[in-house]
């Protein structure tokens, strides 16, 4: 039996945990590819017309991998406390799939506050595969290590290149945005290729940003934003500017980030990308705040 | 001590109860505004950033009506969702305008802490009346109960009525009764006058009845200008409403609900999908089973809940195969484009039934 | 004999039919609307009356369209009927065993799900105007192609170019930047019709299900290029019938055939003065724009507020 993986929104949160969780329990997976034409196509036909871009290509990854594979992985979270709590597509999300597709859907839960911890998840999809009680925990153990020590490689060197001399730009941004090859990465390249440093708001401590997220919003309860927003706060001076991307229509970002802007004052870029199929538009404005910063 | 003029967003009638409560637990001066219009809104979207919901927009301008008004202390109530965060942009915007006014946010993340509520209304009246409150709380609850169960019932008979406009009149001045009463004891014989004198007047209902329920997220469900008066132009197509979301549902019946129900769903639902999905869709399978000839979903634009539930929807009355209708309003919805889709929704209900 | 007018007068184009008791079209016309809806109809109605032959009493009057209620008014006629179910009828009447109507006019695009000869689903865009017909034909003025060729020229293309048409403005910024890259002209004009195409399915047709017989319709039929894109993203045979354009003049004539109360109809309006005035109400702050019609001078009817004060 073989389990896929879509490549969008909690993947790039949980990949490394998921992929040497599997491995560990000789559980075979397939990973959907980077995001594209193909996927991006086959999302838009399955999805509401109004959903942000992230979840139709994240709905496009599922209807890409249903062929491939028997059961998809489509956690559910609710949230990791009382004051850190998720977009509502990440709850909805299972549900969504699972009326979309016919496909068996496997499925955890990640709520706090009702005691859902993500061990509680990993152990449901190792006893799914028929795994016993103790492979699982030690699986879960070694994936948590190694995702932990993975991620601290990526802080310290996002860290690093704080210090690096040259135009250093905060790209604040939700991980699935960020890595996504239709969303981020274009920006990024082309940022690279203007010559600036890049400077990735996820890749900070996690615990202290959202502790510095206080100091720009003292009432924000969402998690991820906190963490994307808390990396400015964190980061003072050392940045020359900051470009903030998000998709359309995302309902946090809309608010957090229109917020922030009006707080700080720094040189910053609203970027909100409706389809990458219209990039030419994006290059003028990502040149001209180059310019100016 | 100076006392603040407070002022507070408006949805539907529910400012009634609401400035009843406030008037009577706080020893200031209460602000209403005025009915929201399209001024308001104008207001609201010329302040606010292009793609929130546009409850965002309703409320902003809402309040920034009252500050015009002379109010200086606004209270959000703040909910679950992105409701609970509007306070804090809306504080920045209304601070940048250069207004110098009192922010107060009672809820925040969805969750209503007594200490939090306590902490903030000292911050409006440092006398306010402590026990007096919860006296006055529990009929105000009480209060937005009579009108809701009042409400109810006009919606499904007012397409009926014999003589137009005369159970819109009775309730307009209900809640002018309403906002003078003495207690707890007063309002019920306020509710049980007004309850006779009601199911009094007179309707004609036809024998075959046309049967539509409205669901949809709560803010655009509840105040009738943001919906274009959706539900008006469906009376006068000589339709029964059912409407299940209101101020009592939200408060009190909401998360007994959907424990009690959502097992019962799995085959739609499985986990709370966010601020109102799940029960529409719960009340969706509920409408279809109990022979409803059709269901109309709003929402304000951009609403991520809803947007996440309208697969799900649809896929249910495909399943029972009754007609759905989605309407997703902003603040320039075209109202000739709304009746025309409204016209052939009565029209396909009318040739389905032949 | 007799028989029955049906006007549909859309944003674009006005469109009358008459037909005899069988139903069938003894004449039809089509005139653009060139935003006078009134004085359009006064045109369509004086040249429609010199094609009636001679002997045929006009028995009922049916309106639709955007300006359906105005004239409605200004006719006196019996039946006053949605676009929705006005297309529904006239394709059944051609067409009975159809099951899904496209139908992409001028300012809407909508479709319609028609099972056993009954409505059973519908849906009209809710966006902007990305992909309809005034959307096309603004864009092949900016490329400099008459309106009429623009078909043909996309079906010469074999590359068509991607064009992101979610939103009229992407669409617009997206179709200069290709230009500019140096895509040829029938490469450009096919994309535009590819993505109205995939706009179209993606936005009004999501979620229905979408079953043969498939009629398209609307002024927008009449462009080969997007009737070719339908026929390759569904995978199905999609027809367009020559009276295409007519489908919704003729589903209200028919209509008023149904309701038709035996008066008879006079088309005499060309001397017929018909006014609308519109002032703001100010009795509160919704300032309501209140339109007056005056009919020779005499008020008939008040529209727009919202109150019911009028």
């Amino acid at each position: 039996m073989k389990i896929g993986i879509p490549r969008g929104l909690f993947y790039y949160y949980f990949s490394d945990l998921w992929i040497s969780f599997f491995e560990k329990l000789n559980i075979s997976y397939i990973i959907s590819p980077e995001t594209n034409k193909e996927i991006k196509e086959l999302g838009n036909k399955y999805s509401t017309d109004e959903m942000c871009l992230s979840l139709k290509n994240y709905i496009g990854h599922v209807a890409y991998l249903s062929r491939y594979c028997d059961v998809i992985l489509v956690p559910r979270i609710d949230d990791f406390g009382k004051y850190e709590q998720t977009c509502t597509n990440f709850m909805a999300c299972y549900d969504i799939v699972n009326n979309l597709f016919d496909v068996k859907v496997l499925d955890y839960n990640i709520s706090l506050s009702s005691h859902d911890t993500l061990y509680k998840g990993m152990k449901r999809i190792g006893k799914f595969f028929g795994k016993s009680n103790k492979d699982i925990r030690r699986a879960f153990l070694c994936a948590t290590i190694k995702s932990n020590k993975l991620n601290k490689v990526r802080i310290i060197d996002n860290i690093n290149r704080l210090n690096l001399t040259g135009k250093k730009i905060l790209l604040v941004s939700h991980s699935y945005n960020t890595y996504d090859s239709t969303i981020g990465k274009p920006v990024i390249d082309y940022l690279e290729k203007l010559g600036c440093i890049v400077i990735y708001s996820d890749l900070f401590d996690k615990a202290a940003c959202r502790r510095k997220s206080l100091e720009l919003s003292p009432d924000i309860y969402w998690k991820y934003s906190k963490e994307s927003i808390g990396s400015i706060a964190l980061c003072g001076d050392k940045i020359d500017g900051i470009i903030f991307l998000s998709v359309f229509p995302c309902g946090l970002d809309s608010l957090v980030n229109e917020l922030v802007i009006r707080k700080i004052n720094k040189k910053c870029l609203n970027l909100v990308i409706d389809d990458m199929d219209a990039f030419a538009g994006i290059e003028t404005r990502l040149e001209s705040f180059v310019e100016i910063v | 001590m100076k006392l603040s003029k407070v002022g507070f967003p408006h949805i539907g009638n529910y400012y009634v109860p609401a400035t009843y409560l406030f008037s009577n637990i706080l020893h200031s001066d209460i602000v209403s505004a005025p009915h929201i219009s399209q001024k308001t809104i104008e207001l609201g979207v010329k302040y606010s950033p292009s793609f929130v919901c546009t409850p965002f927009k309703y409320t902003l301008g809402t309040l920034l009506e009252v500050i015009e008004k002379g109010a200086d202390c606004v209270v959000q109530l703040g909910g679950g969702c992105r409701y609970g965060y509007y306070h804090e942009l809306q504080r920045t915007i209304i601070s940048d305008l250069g207004y110098d006014v009192k922010f107060i946010n009672l809820v925040i993340a969805g969750k209503a802490s007594v200490f939090r509520v306590y902490r903030e209304l000292r911050r409006i009246d440092k006398h306010f009346r402590r026990f007096k409150s919860l006296y006055y709380l529990f009929i105000t609850m009480k209060m937005v109960k009579y009108m809701d169960l009042i409400d109810d019932y006009i919606r499904e008979y007012v397409g009926f009525e014999v003589n137009d406009g005369e159970m819109e009149k009775l309730n307009e001045s209900m809640l002018k009764e309403f906002s003078g009463v003495k207690g707890y004891f007063d309002l019920k014989r306020v509710y049980k006058k007004y309850n006779s004198l009601i199911r009094k007047v007179k309707v004609d209902i036809p024998r075959n009845v046309t049967k539509v329920g409205i669901i949809g997220e709560l803010y655009t469900i509840m105040e009738p200008f943001s919906n274009y008066f959706i539900e008006k132009s469906l009376a006068s197509f000589n339709m029964s409403i059912k409407r299940y979301t209101n101020a009592s549902y939200l408060m009190m019946g909401k998360g007994k609900f959907i424990k009690k129900n959502i097992k019962k769903y799995s085959k739609y639902v499985k986990y709370r999908m966010g601020a109102d999905a799940t029960d529409n869709i719960i009340r969706a399978v509920d409408m279809c089973r109990d022979g409803f000839d059709g269901i109309i979903h709003i929402k304000s634009s951009f609403c991520t809940p809803e947007i996440g539930s309208m697969g799900i929807i649809n896929k249910v009355c495909c399943d029972y195969n009754v007609p759905v209708l989605f309407f997703s309003f902003d603040s320039n919805t075209s109202r000739v484009g709304l009746q025309t889709r409204l016209e052939a929704f009565n029209d396909m209900i009318e040739m389905r039934k032949k | 004999m007799n028989c029955y007018l049906g006007i549909d007068i859309g944003s674009i184009s006005t469109k009358g039919v008459v037909i005899d008791e069988d139903n069938k079209i003894i004449c039809s016309l089509y005139i653009w609307t060139e935003g006078s809806p009134i004085n359009s109809v006064k045109k369509l109605v004086s040249e429609l009356k010199k094609k009636i032959p001679s002997g045929y009493v006009v028995k009922g009057i049916g309106t639709t369209g955007s300006a359906r209620k105005l004239i409605g008014l200004m006719m006196d006629a019996n039946v006053v009927k949605n676009e929705i179910t006005a297309h529904a009828v006239g394709t059944l009447s051609v067409n009975p065993n159809v099951h899904t109507i496209l139908e992409i006019g001028g300012q809407d695009s909508k479709i319609i799900i028609i099972r056993d000869g009954v409505i059973v689903d519908y849906a009209m865009n809710t966006l902007c105007a990305a992909g309809t017909g005034s959307f096309l034909s603004s864009q092949a003025k900016r490329l400099d192609i008459p309106i009429e060729e623009f078909g043909k020229l996309a079906l010469s293309s074999k590359n068509p170019a991607k064009i992101a048409a979610r939103c009229t403005v992407f669409a617009e910024s997206d179709l200069i930047h290709k230009a500019q890259v140096g895509y040829s002209k029938e490469d450009i004009v096919a994309g535009l019709c590819k993505s109205i195409v995939l706009n179209y399915l993606n936005n009004v047709g999501k979620g229905k299900k979408i079953i043969e017989p498939v009629v398209f319709q609307g002024g927008v039929s009449k462009n080969l290029g997007v009737l070719k894109y339908f026929k390759e993203v569904l995978g199905c045979d999609v027809t367009v019938d020559p009276n295409s354009h007519l489908m919704g003049a003729l589903g209200i004539a028919i209509l008023s055939h149904k309701n038709s109360d035996g008066r008879v109809y006079d088309l005499d309006i060309k001397d017929i003065e018909f006014k609308t005035v519109g002032n703001e109400c100010g009795g509160c702050s919704n300032n309501c724009e209140i339109l007056r019609i005056f009919k020779d001078k005499k008020l008939v009817d008040t529209w727009g507020s919202m109150c019911g004060k009028y």
